[in-house]
């Protein structure tokens, strides 16, 4: 161990070589060990139910449903606004949903998640069920997103439909030479798949164009398999629940995919502004 | 390259950056936004309520709040921080006290424009010792001085101040400082009720849930200063919608 010149403990490299007996004493793994590891594997599966029985899917929710159109919306900013814009403009019914557990969630109790806490929930239109929407306000970890990927497109996916994705991250994750303050935040950017070819309704993320997580996790599967996708990114600098951020997404709504399924606007507005009044968290850290 | 420098506040990165000062301006972002606005005669100042708990007392949950207040000659200087709450009550004590020992020593009360560098000297401090951090505060401080001109100042985590005409801060604050810069213009003060209208528009356009959660406090020239109730913020934002949809009204006569 050293110490740096700020306070940091580091751990440096020992040049007294390795230890063979220590080596061989960390990778003898005990069956006390195994069952740990087997466990903590159990407790952070992906489980993808059907919404009237409860009971796990057998296949891939993609494979079970013909899918056309897919929508997801990661992130509370992203929920609230398809929430409002898309959900309230036709009639969706709920497909299935999926739960899993990580260190990021509330309860401990990966059995008993209710339906008001942080999960994701799939829904079709029901004028046209192969238009599939995904809401999903909770945070899947890296070890599970492969997971989530595999339950939810299946491992060999059709590539006749066009995925879109919305998500927010904060606007100190966009690189620029600017300093924060003089961004426009909220604004909108794009990626999209190879094989997305409709024009995107904001400008594309510029280099280095590095997205995280889910979103990540989705596009990097579309492009692999080819099929086109494009992911919407607002940077905003308020990550909870916020009129300005959501109304940021609104240009998404004059695009090719989204476009024929909105319907009343105005309502819209309305029915977001009463969620950001019930969902108002007071804190008493910032004045 | 952010992540090796910005662990000491007394510490520059290569490119000149003290990155725990941006980081606490990053900390006033996430509080309520403010808004003062210097009138001819009077000075404005807002700031968005945020709802509070049931079983909170109200009453306890002021944000804009006397640094000085000079009851014979009914001038007094305003104040609202916006970021954390702790920090924020700390300054305001160190900066009352200072407009008290300031009196006791010349026999004057403080400048707005001392106060306001006083506050500012202090942050300043903080982000030049070890072991401590900055305030993630930033301030509007509102007053008129012995000469009667009304003056808005804002100071930031970083120890600066600058006078403005009119300045928003917390969150969304780059949104409401664009629609003053829109709005701003010499009949929008030319008075008193005009000035208070422009602020409450430039309030209405970040806060979610209308007239109900705004808390507003004015000083006119020679007059003690005033904290308006909810029903007076509520009959303004009254007579702020009528205008609006009588202007729509008028726009839509033209284009037919």
């Amino acid at each position: 161990m050293a110490a740096t010149f700020f306070g940091e403990v580091v751990k440096a490299p020992c040049r007294a070589g390795t230890e063979d007996e220590e080596e061989e004493e960390g990778r003898r793994e005990t069956p006390e060990d195994r069952e740990v590891r087997q466990q903590l594997a159990r407790k952070r599966e992906v489980r993808l139910l059907r919404r009237q029985t409860k009971t796990s899917l057998e296949v891939s929710l993609l494979e079970k449903y013909p899918c056309s159109k897919f929508i997801i919306a990661i992130g509370n900013n992203a929920v609230a606004f398809l929430s409002s814009f898309v959900m309230n403009s036709g009639v969706w019914e709920e497909v299935g949903c999926a739960k899993l557990w990580n260190e990021w969630c509330r309860t401990a109790d990966s059995t008993h998640l209710s339906s008001t806490e942080a999960f994701c929930g799939f829904y079709h239109l029901k004028s046209n069920p192969s238009v599939f929407l995904c809401q999903c306000s909770c945070y899947v970890a890296e070890d599970q997103q492969y997971q989530w990927l595999e339950k939810v497109f299946g491992s060999c996916p059709r590539k006749n439909m066009q995925i879109t994705v919305l998500t927010c991250r904060h606007v100190t994750d966009y690189k620029t030479l600017e300093s924060t303050g003089s961004l426009p935040s909220p604004f909108l950017k794009a990626l999209k798949t190879q094989n997305f070819k409709d024009p995107a309704c904001c400008p594309l993320l510029e280099q280095p164009n590095i997205v995280h997580d889910l979103p990540a996790a989705v596009l990097s599967y579309c492009q692999v398999w080819k099929i086109p996708a494009i992911l919407y990114l607002c940077y905003t600098d308020v990550m909870k629940l916020d009129l300005i951020t959501v109304e940021a997404f609104k240009p998404i709504l004059s695009t090719r995919s989204l476009k024929s399924l909105v319907k009343n606007i105005p309502q819209s507005t309305e029915i977001l502004k009463k969620l950001m009044t019930t969902n108002e968290i007071q804190s008493n850290i910032y004045t | 390259m952010a992540s090796r420098y910005d662990r000491a506040i007394t510490v520059f990165s290569p490119d000149g950056h003290l990155f725990q000062v941006e980081y606490a301006q990053e900390a006033v972002k996430k509080g309520s936004t403010a808004v003062g606005i210097r009138g001819t005669n009077i000075v404005v100042l807002g700031v968005e309520k945020k709802s509070v708990a049931k079983l909170q007392d109200e009453r306890t949950v002021r944000k804009i709040c006397a640094l000085d207040d000079h009851v014979c000659m009914a001038f007094a200087v305003l104040t609202i921080f916006i970021g954390l709450t702790a920090d924020a009550r700390v300054v305001i004590n160190r900066a009352r006290v200072e407009c008290q020992s300031h009196k006791l020593t010349v026999e004057d009360p403080v400048t707005v424009e001392y106060i306001t560098r006083f506050i500012a000297t202090l942050k300043q401090k903080y982000t030049q010792s070890n072991g401590r951090r900055p305030f993630g505060i930033s301030a509007l401080i509102v007053g008129f001085d012995d000469d009667g001109i009304p003056r808005l100042y804002q100071t930031d985590p970083s120890g600066t101040y600058h006078a403005w005409k009119a300045n928003a801060i917390g969150r969304s604050a780059k949104t409401v400082r664009e629609f003053l810069e829109k709005n701003y213009t010499e009949d929008a003060i030319a008075s008193d009720n005009e000035a208070i209208k422009l602020a409450i528009k430039a309030l209405l356009e970040v806060v979610q849930s209308g007239g109900k959660n705004i808390e507003l406090a004015i000083i006119r020239r020679n007059q003690p200063l005033k904290m308006f109730s909810a029903k007076e913020v509520e009959l303004y934002v009254t007579e702020i919608e009528k205008e609006k949809e009588e202007a729509e009204k008028k726009k839509s006569k033209k284009s037919v």
